[in-house]
């Protein structure tokens, strides 16, 4: 088997990991205020579909992902107020907002269904680097969001363990009366954090769009990358650094069905090799279910509980 | 809130009259009419004529209304599926795959089990094996939230995906026993006709739609009666009152979940002696997995406001499917928009049924002096 194949596979694994990292990190962002938004299937595609039309319309390539960003927060305002100001039952509110995404991701994309993407980010050239072998292309050969989203990741980690507001975001998702007790709004900072996770979580879908995906395709596009970011907040233990290294492995799953089959290594028939992400995650959710592993993986403890302060 | 010289405030209510548990889904579907028709005017469609040919395809005309109850069937099955766990905070969201499960199970009855067995007992065998696949699908996921507390939603969920690639391997993967051999394209195995149910004359509607109204009716009466409908509300309010009462949780969430997984097969199983015939990738498409999620949650689970839901949407369903027959046609993922929509409105109405919205005039303080 040619060696540069697999090269090729773990160069693919970490740029489409560029995706679940944004994903996993707005979710975390989200569920570590106490929010739990299942809405992210829904976000990614709707992100996704934004940027393929704007890219379509303006042929520019920034104001598509803006847009993208536009739309996750749109949708994750939806959610909040519904969640936190209406206080409705947050699984099914989410569960609303996937629907309506795949709905109105394939209404508004139908006439594009199957068109080529518009306009493409590049991977950046990074000379001398990008020639190291074996490293060169694993590591050097990616567009500048993955290096951004690295970076981001890094970010959000110091803002939670290192700074005042995180340290209230966390106190928020553990023990919302406290925070409150304190004089700070347990709903603004919800609302913050969940509209924040909605930005990085259409960001998400618009780059995935404009950079792995090659043609928009409502069935095909995102294809259950949410769920898998979903499954990745408990992989991560709600910790973003986490979240890159299980987001590099789940990618890595994602991408072994397109190598095998582009080789035609045929050991095993493509619609059961497609199966292997959801296994995989499955699997892993399983072993993160032992109590053992649960006490270290520290829940945020209120998620998914709506704060009503008792007023007597 | 103040705006201006008038006061908004929630108050809660004791007691919610009657007449708001229809009011608030009511009022929801016209909020979600109009912003579909939003999203109709910005692609160039007229909201008001999609809409009267929707609603006339869909349930004012004979076939209309014979073609929505017959896709209405399966829906009110993974509805109740649907409502029977979310009742018990134990969110399956896995009803999709459970279907396709029930689909495959059917099938594999209809064709090995049908011929061997007398006419009136093949089609009920071939709907027990179809249930009893779905229930076979929420297996893992139920004995990881009885016994680990693992979350169910995104383990239901996740296997929905395995099941969408199985149903595709069995008929576009590979030659073996649910794929026709007869023909090279590629095509389900028909089940024996025995079977089979045949249609109310020449309608889509079949008799499973009785079977599917009479189970919403057996569910309602067991829930209200039985020592376990009993224990599973008493779980449902206070999970901590229930164990202190004794009663068994790991038992009542595996049997719930099972259960639950059983009437979504059923709906897969429905569809193999109705319309189909055979393990029909034609049910990928359609979404009636989570569509059933929905109607569970805007019939606020309950079992008879789930078969009135399920026929609206289903409806929905008929009707978007025609308007892709025009001139200027219009995309069936309408029907989705508007499905998605009148959830979102649903759930944000609650708040108007639980509380009372009182809008007073601030007293004017002069001070001048």
């Amino acid at each position: 088997m040619n060696s540069n194949v697999w090269i090729l596979t773990f160069a693919d694994a970490i740029s489409i990991a560029t995706t679940l990292i944004l994903a996993t990190i707005g979710a975390i962002l989200t569920e570590r205020s106490g929010v739990i938004n299942l809405g992210v299937e829904g976000i990614l595609l709707m992100g996704a579909v934004t940027a393929f039309l704007v890219g379509d319309g303006t042929h520019n390539l920034w104001f598509a992902l803006f847009m993208s960003i536009l739309v996750g927060v749109a949708m994750a305002t939806v959610h909040a107020i519904l969640t936190i100001t209406l206080r409705a039952n947050q699984i099914v509110a989410g569960l609303a907002l996937v629907i309506f995404g795949t709905g109105l991701s394939q209404y508004i994309g139908k006439p594009v269904e199957g068109k080529s993407r518009p306009v493409t980010i590049e991977p950046m050239h990074l000379g001398k680097l990008s020639e190291i072998p074996v490293i060169g292309p694993i590591l050097f050969g990616h567009d500048i969001f993955t290096y951004l989203t690295w970076a981001g990741a890094l970010v959000c980690s110091l803002y939670l363990n290192r700074t005042r507001p995180g340290l209230v975001l966390r106190a928020t998702g553990d023990a919302p009366a406290t925070v409150d007790a304190q004089g700070v709004s347990v709903a603004m900072v919800r609302f913050v954090h969940t509209i924040l996770g909605g930005a990085l979580m259409g960001l998400a879908g618009g780059w995935f769009m404009l950079a792995r995906g090659t043609a928009w395709s409502q069935a095909a596009t995102t294809n259950g990358i949410g769920w898998i970011a979903l499954s990745l907040v408990v992989f991560a233990a709600w910790r973003p650094l986490r979240a890159i290294a299980g987001a590099v492995l789940f990618g890595f799953t994602l991408q072994v069905p397109y190598t095998l089959q582009g080789q035609q290594i045929n050991i095993l028939p493509p619609e059961i090799v497609q199966m292997l992400p959801f296994v995989a995650t499955l699997f892993v959710l399983v072993a993160l279910s032992t109590p053992r592993a649960r006490k270290l993986l520290g829940a945020p403890k209120m998620l998914g509980q709506p704060f009503v302060r008792d007023e007597r | 809130m103040i705006i201006g010289n008038f006061r908004i405030e929630l108050e809660p209510r004791l007691t919610s009259p009657k007449w708001l548990y229809a009011a608030v889904p009511a009022g929801s579907l016209v909020f979600a009419f109009i912003v579909g028709g939003v999203f109709l005017a910005l692609t160039g469609h007229s909201p008001i004529g999609t809409y009267s040919s929707l609603i006339s395809h869909g349930y004012t005309s004979t076939k209309g209304i014979t073609n929505t109850l017959g896709l209405a069937t399966p829906l009110i099955c993974t509805g109740l599926a649907a409502a029977f766990a979310f009742r018990m905070n134990l969110f399956n969201i896995g009803e999709e795959g459970q279907m396709y499960l029930g689909m495959i199970g059917s099938a594999w009855a209809g064709i090995a089990l049908a011929g061997h067995l007398p006419h009136v007992l093949a089609v009920p065998t071939v709907l027990i094996v179809g249930a009893a696949a779905g229930a076979l699908w929420v297996l893992l996921p139920a004995v990881l939230r009885a016994k680990l507390g693992t979350s169910e939603i995104v383990s239901t969920l996740l296997l929905n995906y395995v099941a969408l690639n199985l149903v595709n391997y069995f008929i576009f993967g590979s030659r073996g026993f649910f794929r026709d051999p007869t023909t090279s394209f590629p095509q389900g195995r028909g089940v024996e006709e025995t079977a089979r149910f045949h249609s109310f004359g020449t309608s889509n509607t079949y008799p499973t739609v009785i079977i599917a109204v009479l189970l919403a009716v057996a569910l309602y009466w067991f829930m209200k009666r039985s020592n376990f409908g009993y224990e599973t509300s008493v779980f449902a309010d206070s999970p901590n009152t229930a164990r202190y009462a004794g009663m068994n949780s790991t038992k009542l969430t595996l049997s719930v979940l099972l259960f639950s997984g059983a009437l979504a097969g059923l709906a897969g199983a429905m569809y193999v002696v109705g319309p189909a015939g055979k393990v029909d990738p034609g049910l990928l498409q359609i979404g009636l997995g989570y569509a059933g999620i929905v109607v569970a949650a805007l019939a606020r689970y309950n079992f008879f406001a789930v078969v009135l839901t399920a026929i609206l949407f289903a409806g929905l369903r008929v009707g978007g499917a025609s308007l892709q027959i025009s001139s200027n046609p219009v995309p069936i993922a309408i029907a989705v928009v508007l499905q998605g929509s009148v959830l979102l409105f649903a759930l944000g109405g609650e708040i108007f049924r639980r509380n009372r919205l009182r809008i007073r005039r601030v007293q004017q303080v002069s001070v001048a002096s």
